[in-house]
């Protein structure tokens, strides 16, 4: 299978820093996100229950208050005092008026027992009141029996619990109160059913006021009261609700019996928890999911901030590994380069005996093996060298030998003995500087010293054909020079210039010094050489069974072979004024020789 | 290609991660600051506690304190009229370096040089119930005194024949609530026809000085249908004055304000009705709006908290009873 295109384009230090990070990037958001859920959803649920336990507590506180007034009421009809009075059992105007005033004392004995307790009151349609209160003036009759919460006891059967209100029972007093209505025929049942009568048992608002205050749910939160109708008993924004800044959605509320819910207000989320009393008053805690997870955004912001060390640990751990893994594959990239460029002195470091580190070390085998190699070769070049330069070498001397003894011999034959003597003396000493020591550098001034024999014999040879001379500068006599490259040049002169010359030539040979090179002319003023020729002169190949001209090419090439390819032969030559062979080397004292 | 691909990418992803980091710093730097908690003092015009309407305004701030989680420090003369202490606690105010600062001025001019200070001092400031010469607060939340004349006026027009004579009992000349209760009352007035009216009167605050002012007012005009009181002394002594003369049915009063002498009048009908304020709304929004503009948000430079027409009718409804008889703890 083909990687994707996506990994192919990319190092494998990248490839594997980028899944890393990738695999480690998802499952750190995974794994902060479910546990922010998770967190998030344990501390909902506690608050929802801690709610929701309030708000029954406030129910139960709630219920309790009420049941007491209801049992108070129910405790009031039963009083003798007030039966008394009611009834209008006593004859004449007198008595009623002390009924009236027996039945109001022992009202104000109940009210002043309790402090929930702001007036209990009895009203009946054919114009019996009473209240707790010995100064304070009723309302006309009419007015009251008009009130919600006489009209409410009387159509109703049991208990009337109204909203919280203003009583407006007393002239000039408006208390905020909770009323408890009940209609007098339903304990009275022997009275006749035409004659009605309402108790009324006003509760104290403060009370309900003071417990639904004090209840903190969360920073924001509270508690609202509303009855059955729909209309607030508690809200501690009543007001701005009426002035419509607030909303709460009662109809969601009147609804649930108990329970909790999430509403939409304006532009906020609450939660409703709803519980129900039993004379149907609804008991709402209003909670803000927001602030009900009071540290959801420290929740957030702790899930994330862990989320991203751990991620921002893992992310440098990838990269770091990746590094490290790549780490001798570059090294090993970086060392084939250098190979590459021909440095075969390296040698990776094995830091491992893993997959790479074997790799590491066949590279190093690899590279042993071609350095061996390459030493090899230079060691057979080298060899291959000498031995030609021997083989010139050793093919200078029976070529030149030949030619001489021929000369000597046609000599004898024509009696010069005594030139036979002279050149047989200059080829003998020719002989012994040749084979001399075997050494292939010699000084400048032996190979002169050469040189002369070896004009000295061709001289006699050619009959005193040409004249010579000598002319090189007395320092570089000391330089090196390769042994017997002056002799075929010398001899080319003579066989092809000189040789065809009907007039006596001359030959020169002159050294000088040209800043690190030593130059030799040989210089003749025979028939020239054509310039067709002279460019076969240095190319012909070293076979030495034609004639003398490959001893130019020979010198050429050794000279090269030992110097290098700057140096060597050059020719100047034209026709019928002779030609000039240059000979050029490097100048090297005996005592710097390599 | 892919070295240039290969580093786009990984800097792409720390890119991501700076982000991520950054983000996160930001939510907790933001954590920790959300918590503190912004300071306003609150001067209203009096910290009487026996004066309702102050005392409603402060449960109103008490409630938007603990809504936004403010810390509110109430600061206050002990009279209405105390300019100069007003201006003192002012300037002590300016020292404790509050976020905000909410003032119920007691002088619509003197008050001005103080509250340049507050602004210089780079302190929110908030101007509720009672303003200052030339808006030099950033929102000024208070009853639209004009909307409010206009509303009594209308209600007694409806009972009145536009042809009957209607006095004014003003209360002081020159108060910038006098002068646009007014101006609503007269504009209404005029605009449905009522033309007769009469030089307005001013009872300087004083019930009794109303009272005599009006029994004066009956006396010489026996055809007049119909007063309007613009603050709760002023309705009341005229109140108490056509009790007493026992002009009841024959002259129709509108008022301003509930106290329970007010109610009382109301309950006997001496009254048809009266224009009250929403000092909850009023403390409330004064608290809301300083914590906005506090964070940087923009707010309308005056708001209205409305005003409601109260009758013998509606007056317990559960609606207007809050406002009418406002619960004291």
């Amino acid at each position: 299978m083909k990687p994707h295109r996506f990994f192919r384009s990319r190092s494998i230090h990248n490839n594997i820093a980028i899944s890393f990070s990738l695999l480690i990037l998802c499952t750190t958001i995974v794994l902060s996100y479910t546990s922010y859920r998770l967190s998030s959803a344990a501390v909902m649920g506690n608050s929802l229950a801690y709610t929701s336990q309030l708000i029954e507590q406030v129910k139960l506180n709630i219920e309790n208050y009420i049941s007491n007034m209801e049992s108070i009421s129910a405790l009031v009809l039963t009083s003798s005092d007030l039966e008394k009075y009611v009834k209008g059992s006593s004859s004449g105007q007198e008595g009623k008026v002390k009924d009236k005033q027996l039945a109001s004392q022992y009202l104000r004995s109940v009210v002043q027992s309790r402090t929930d307790i702001s007036s209990i009151v009895y009203a009946s349609s054919e114009g019996i009141t009473v209240s707790d209160r010995l100064d304070a003036v009723l309302k006309p009759l009419p007015e009251l029996i008009a009130q919600e919460w006489y009209q409410q006891a009387v159509n109703q059967t049991g208990v009337a619990v109204s909203s919280s209100h203003v009583q407006h029972i007393f002239q000039d007093e408006y208390r905020w109160v909770v009323s408890i209505s009940r209609k007098l025929s339903d304990t009275f049942s022997e009275m006749e059913a035409d004659r009605q009568g309402v108790l009324l048992v006003d509760l104290n608002y403060s009370v309900i006021n003071n417990l639904c205050k004090q209840i903190e749910l969360g920073k924001r939160g509270y508690v609202f009261i509303v009855d059955p109708s729909g209309s607030l008993v508690y809200h501690p924004q009543q007001q701005l609700i009426y002035s419509q800044l607030k909303f709460e959605q009662l109809e969601t509320v009147l609804g649930i019996k108990s329970g909790s819910v999430t509403v939409n207000t304006g532009n906020e989320q609450k939660l409703y928890t709803v519980d129900t009393t039993s004379f149907g008053w609804k008991i709402v805690g209003v909670t803000y999911p927001d602030d009900l997870v009071a540290n959801k955004q420290q929740m957030q912001g702790t899930a994330a901030l862990w989320g991203a060390v751990s991620l921002i640990f893992a992310m440098a751990i990838s990269v770091l590994l990746s590094y490290a893994l790549t780490k001798p594959l570059k090294n090993l990239e970086i060392n084939m380069k250098k190979a590459e460029r021909g440095e075969f002195d390296i040698r990776v470091e094995i830091e491992s005996t893993n997959e790479i580190g074997k790799l590491a070390r066949t590279f190093n085998l690899m590279i042993m093996k071609i350095k061996e190699l390459m030493s090899q070769i230079v060691m057979e070049q080298e060899m291959k060298r000498v031995s030609e330069l021997k083989a010139l070498q050793a093919q200078i001397k029976p070529h030149f030998l030949y030619n001489t003894l021929d000369s000597i011999i046609w000599m004898a034959e024509t009696g010069k003995m005594e030139e036979v003597v002279e050149m047989t003396s200059s080829l003998s000493k020719l002989l012994r500087s040749t084979i001399g020591e075997g050494e292939e550098l010699i000084p400048i001034a032996r190979e002169l010293e050469h040189i002369r024999h070896y004009l000295t014999i061709q001289n006699m040879r050619y009959r005193h054909k040409f004249t010579y001379s000598i002319e090189v500068q007395e320092d570089i006599l000391k330089c090196s020079i390769l042994k017997l490259v002056l002799q075929p040049l010398v001899e080319n002169a003579i066989y092809h210039g000189i040789k065809h010359n009907p007039e006596q030539g001359h030959i020169l040979i002159r050294g000088k010094r040209e800043h690190n090179d030593i130059t030799i002319q040989i210089i003749d003023n025979g028939v020239g050489v054509n310039p067709e020729q002279m460019g076969k002169l240095l190319l012909q190949k070293a076979d030495y069974r034609m004639g003398s001209g490959v001893g130019v090419a020979n010198v050429n090439h050794r000279i090269q072979l030992y110097f290098g390819d700057h140096y060597g032969l050059s020719f100047e030559s034209e026709m019928e004024e002779g030609t000039t062979v240059t000979l050029r080397i490097p100048a090297l004292y005996e005592e710097e020789n390599p | 290609m892919s070295s240039l691909w290969s580093k786009i990418g990984l800097s792409a992803l720390l890119l991501f991660f700076i982000i991520a980091l950054g983000w996160v710093g930001y939510r907790m730097f933001t954590n920790e600051l959300d918590p503190k908690v912004r300071t306003i003092i609150y001067v209203p015009k009096t910290i009487d506690t026996s004066i309702e309407f102050w005392e409603v305004m402060k449960q109103g701030v008490a409630t938007a304190a603990k809504e936004f989680g403010a810390d509110v420090h109430t600061i206050g003369t002990d009279t209405e009229l105390d300019v100069d202490k007003q201006i003192q606690l002012l300037e002590q105010a300016i020292e404790e370096k509050p976020d905000a600062i909410i003032l119920a001025a007691t002088d619509y001019y003197r008050l001005v040089p103080v509250a340049e200070q507050i602004k210089a001092a780079g302190i929110t400031l908030i101007t509720v119930d009672s303003g200052l010469n030339g808006g030099v607060s950033e929102s000024f939340i208070a009853t639209d005194n004009y909307k409010a004349g206009r509303k009594a006026a209308q209600e007694l027009i409806e009972n009145i024949h536009s042809d009957d004579q209607v006095a004014i009992m003003n209360f002081v000349p020159g108060t910038a609530t006098a002068i646009e209760r007014e101006k609503g009352v007269r504009d209404a007035l005029s605009q449905n026809g009522v033309d007769h009216v009469h030089d307005t009167l001013y009872s300087n605050g004083s019930s009794q000085k109303a009272y005599q002012l009006t029994v004066e007012l009956l006396k010489n005009q026996p055809q007049l249908k119909g007063i309007i009181g613009l603050n709760e002394p002023s309705t009341l002594g005229a109140g108490l004055a056509i009790m007493d003369l026992g002009l009841k049915s024959k002259v129709k009063l509108v008022g301003f304000d509930n106290s329970s002498s007010e109610v009382h009048l109301l309950e006997k009908e001496i009254m048809l009705g009266t224009v009250i304020q929403k000092p909850f709304t009023m403390g409330y929004l004064a608290v809301k709006t300083a914590l906005e503009v506090v964070s940087g948000h923009k707010v309308d430079s005056v708001m209205d908290t409305g005003s409601e027409f109260i009758t013998k009718e509606n007056m317990y409804t559960s609606e207007n009873e809050k406002l009418m008889f406002p619960f004291i703890e």
